[in-house]
């Protein structure tokens, strides 16, 4: 395994990470400086983060610097416009986020304060996970600690640049983590994702302007801008420059979040940063980004993990959160568990995420208990199908979907043994294996 | 405007609107839930998939309720993608319908029923137990809730907040839990809860007053005007077989009431089928009032006419437009004086329809030429005169029937009301037909003219008011004052 350069936990873990005084000490705010003192303009910001090829990391992979642009012309719109950043982490398997606000949170901070004044924003609103207690804490420290030094408010370091940073914490519900939804609840209204168009840049947030970043984009900016896009540029694949946070779980023997440059086979992440299988097992089944992503099998562990490679494989890079299965697990008990986590997180407004979510648990469940039959595994694709992709207002149809098909793609094999047998094939073997040494 | 080609005819889209909005408007049927023409689309249901092609990108499938219209867009309704994306939508919004259409309500006028018929299949996939909800929620004395049957549109949690202005109603609950409840349990409040049931495309919401009164397709509809305020909405009259009035929905018009009306409007109908009503005409004979003939009666009252000078007549404001015009026609030949009854304001105005003006033709009795008195300056013209007429429905209650029967005056009263008067100086009294049993015209209080049809016949020896005053007027013609001896 050759070294990669690392910068996005280069701090993580040190002493005081989380302090200003840390930060500052390891060039923390020369980004943000550049932009005040030079000054850069606007368009130089936003063109250099376009130049460096960031995409956003909270699943879609969309370009930040495209998204920025986005935003309505100040001359031609006056309107209040606002920053939001999406750390309503809630995706089974992603824990990158909170790594970050937790370590090293004036990261965020100066991220933010480049994105505000990129598109002329002067409060940034930041929608954080509510069980994420410590990360909001430190988070919240860091914003009050940057006021004082002159960094968050008035008069950014004796510019004309002013910009307030608040903080918000969500109740629970995943759907709130969908960007729509998301600003439904910071404005005080239950988390129900609103159709677009409009999108956000035209009206979001209380009707205005606004753009929505998930919190490893907008850590990456500092960088970018201290270093510029050339630099960043070099990093990851040429369709996904830069590293990315891969929280790895499942059954590993190291698992956790590793800093990895796009692009990295998903093999040598498995073995090298984490370990490989426990217990000397195999490889049953992965999920390439979290848990809304297509379930792979095997064979395909080599793809390169970037946007575009695991697209092609018929998944998602999604959040880059890798969650992996041995030998020992039943792909249908987990199509089950991730079937009943998207029927109790369903928001309920569109018939066929309400009505089909808690359906695809239904039969996941009866098949996993051994009631399953043929027609159900037919049920299980007619069901998916007309629950996606786009048929709703958000994607968290499409969520339920996707595993579901993929589960029926890769391993349908599983799922009519299960019918077949009547129970679970890998629960018999165990009862049988105990039987035998009785 | 924008044009669009839908289902491969060019037309006129307001690019303001959805794309749904320019097919309805065009007479194509997209089938649909959430969105209502009144209400903010919030396209959850997702019904209303149609294909559509823009420019060079392919086919896609999108619901039309959020989709703009834009310039050289291709719609069709009936591709097979389209059918198949609203039949999968029907799958799944039945999957836990419980079908109870044999004793629902709503059936034969459910949007759910009329589109699954259309284009779902008759079989579903689902296997699974349906859920278990609470059926009859009362949600105060107007609706009642089946929880089973809501499909979630959200219409009636929007009305409350959009047109009544007052969030009244929510939706509870997450996902396949969400039910449709009101604040902390709280009844429903206000004039304008009957609506809800009107916009409920599924039995959801039913009308407690309508509960299990009459199958839908048993009664007969006829587009009349609401008889409560000087508004004027515009309504559908529906009677059962035996001619009883069962409902009133609001007409959409979009001049006056759009698509809703107030309750008061809404249930005038116990009132339309009152009891006690006056058939047939009396006359006072030597042991009080006789039965007599309708045109006995009129004889009678054109005798009074032409024998007793200083006449005064009292219109109700239920008059129509042409009646009044034949009663102005008649106080001329008979050299009456003529007022409207002005009752004084309901205190139901609000800042919707209702205007709390309960006389739905003052403006067109007035363009006659008829003026407008207070009940007070009504009771002492009646009193006054040698005889007093009084004409229309509700006529004596709004001049005050206590007052009147107890008047101790000269004059003679000649009556021609739904409901009979009781008293010493009722000379005659014939029984007219009530709004919903004649037809005219009646001018709101801005001036807009609108019909009233007669949804039902009068009981038997009910006679129309036009047709008395004619009668009436011919009568006079013949017998000029002098004429006749005391």
């Amino acid at each position: 395994m050759s070294a990669p350069e690392l910068y996005l936990l280069e701090r993580a873990g040190r002493e005081g990470s989380e302090t200003l005084s840390v930060y500052h000490g390891s060039g923390g705010y020369k980004a943000l400086e550049k932009v005040l003192k030079t000054p850069l303009t606007q368009a130089e910001v936003i063109s250099e983060v376009r130049e460096a090829g960031l995409r956003g990391r909270g699943g879609a992979g969309f370009p930040t610097g495209l998204k920025w642009s986005f935003m309505p012309d100040h001359e031609k719109d006056s309107r209040k416009r606002y920053m939001v950043v999406n750390a309503d982490e809630s995706e089974p398997g992603t824990c990158k986020d909170r790594v970050l606000m937790r370590e090293d949170p004036h990261g965020l901070i100066e991220g933010c304060l480049i994105a505000a004044f990129a598109m002329r924003i002067d409060a940034v609103y930041i929608y954080v996970r509510g069980e994420y207690r410590k990360p909001y804490n430190r988070l919240q420290a860091a914003i009050d600690e940057a006021r004082a030094a002159g960094l968050v408010g008035d008069a950014i370091m004796g510019s004309e640049f002013s910009c307030e940073i608040h903080m918000h914490k969500g109740a629970g519900a995943y759907i709130c983590g969908e960007e729509t939804g998301l600003m439904e609840s910071l404005e005080g209204k239950r988390g129900h994702p609103r159709p677009k168009p409009p999108f956000p840049a035209g009206v979001g947030l209380w009707g205005q302007p606004t753009t929505v970043n998930n919190v490893e984009s907008i850590f990456n900016v500092p960088f970018i801008i201290d270093r510029g896009a050339t630099w960043f540029a070099r990093l990851g694949s040429e369709e996904s420059r830069g590293n990315f946070l891969c929280g790895i779980s499942g059954h590993v023997e190291r698992p956790g979040v590793y800093e990895v440059p796009l692009g990295t086979p998903a093999r040598e992440i498995l073995e090298d940063y984490a370990g490989g299988i426990w217990k000397g097992r195999s490889l049953k089944a992965w999920f390439p980004g979290g848990s809304s992503t297509g379930l792979l099998p095997p064979d395909l562990i080599d793809t390169p993990m970037e946007h575009d490679s695991i697209k092609a494989i018929g998944s998602m890079f999604g959040t880059g959160a890798m969650i992996i299965l041995d030998e020992t697990a039943c792909t249908v008990r987990a199509s089950e568990v991730l079937a009943r986590f998207y029927d109790h997180e369903s928001c309920g407004q569109c018939s066929q995420c309400r009505e089909g979510t808690e359906w695809l648990h239904q039969i996941f469940r009866r098949i996993e208990e051994g009631g399953g039959s043929m027609e159900d595994i037919a049920n299980l694709e007619r069901l998916a199908m007309g629950m996606a992709p786009g048929k709703t207002i958000c994607a968290l149809a499409d969520a339920a979907a996707i595993p579901t098909l993929a589960v029926i793609k890769h391993f349908k094999n599983e799922l009519v043994a299960h019918v077949e047998q009547g129970c679970c094939p890998l629960k018999a073997n165990t009862a049988r294996a105990q039987e035998v040494r009785v | 405007m924008t044009r669009i080609r839908l289902n491969g005819k060019e037309i006129d889209a307001d690019k303001d609107r959805p794309l749904i909005a320019a097919a309805l408007a065009n007479g194509v049927d997209v089938p649909h839930y959430c969105y209502h023409s009144g209400l903010t689309p919030v396209g959850s249901c997702r019904m209303c998939q149609v294909e559509v092609t823009e420019g060079e990108r392919p086919a896609r499938v999108v619901a039309a309720c959020r989709t703009p219209v834009s310039e050289g867009m291709q719609v069709e309704t009936q591709t097979p993608a389209a059918q198949a994306a609203r039949r999968e939508c029907l799958e799944f919004l039945l999957k836990n319908h419980p079908l109870d259409c044999a004793i629902c309500d709503k059936a034969g006028e459910c949007q759910l029923q009329d589109y699954t018929y259309a284009e779902g299949q008759s079989e579903g996939l689902s296997a699974e137990p349906r859920r278990k909800l609470d059926k009859r929620r009362s949600l105060g004395e107007v609706i009642l809730l089946d929880q089973e049957r809501c499909i979630l549109c959200s219409r009636c949690v929007r009305f409350f907040e959009e047109v009544e202005g007052q969030a009244q109603l929510t939706i509870a609950g997450r996902g396949a839990n969400s039910t449709i409840q009101t604040f902390a349990g709280r009844d429903l409040s206000g004039n304008y809860q009957g609506n809800v049931a009107d916009l409920c495309p599924v039995g959801a919401l039913t009308l407690k007053s309508f509960r299990f009164q009459a199958r839908v397709w048993n009664l007969t509809k006829r587009a009349s005007t609401c008889g409560e305020c000087s508004r004027g909405c515009a309504i559908s009259v529906e009677v059962l077989r035996q001619g009883q009035v069962k409902r009133i929905r609001p007409r959409y018009e979009a001049l006056v009431n759009r698509w809703w009306m107030c309750d008061t409007g809404r249930f005038a109908f116990e009132g339309a089928t009152l009891s006690g009503r006056l058939e047939g005409a009396q006359l006072r004979g030597y042991s009080g009032l006789e039965d007599c003939s309708t045109s006995e009666a009129l004889a009678a009252v054109a005798t009074g006419f032409a024998v007793h000078t200083n006449h005064v007549f009292i219109a109700s404001p239920w008059l129509t437009v042409e009646e009044g015009r034949d009663l102005v026609e008649l106080a001329q030949a008979v050299g009456a004086v003529l007022r409207m009854v002005s009752p004084e304001e309901s205190g139901l105005a609000d800042k919707i329809l209702n205007t709390g003006d309960p006389c739905p033709n003052r403006r067109g009795l007035a363009d006659v030429g008829i003026e407008s008195a207070s009940a007070p300056e009504c009771l002492q013209l009646c009193t006054g005169a040698e005889t007093a007429t009084l004409v229309g429905e509700r006529v004596v209650n709004l001049v005050g029937r206590e007052a009147l029967s107890e008047h101790d005056g000269k004059s003679r009263l000649f009556v021609f009301d739904t409901q009979a008067l009781d008293a010493a100086r009722v000379a005659v009294q014939v029984g007219v037909a009530s709004w919903v049993e004649r037809s005219g015209t009646w001018v709101n209080a801005d001036g807009h003219e609108s019909p009233i049809a007669a949804a039902r016949s009068a009981p038997a020896g009910v006679c129309g008011t036009q047709g008395l005053l004619d009668d009436l007027r011919a009568l006079v013609a013949t017998c000029a004052p002098g004429s006749v001896s005391r």
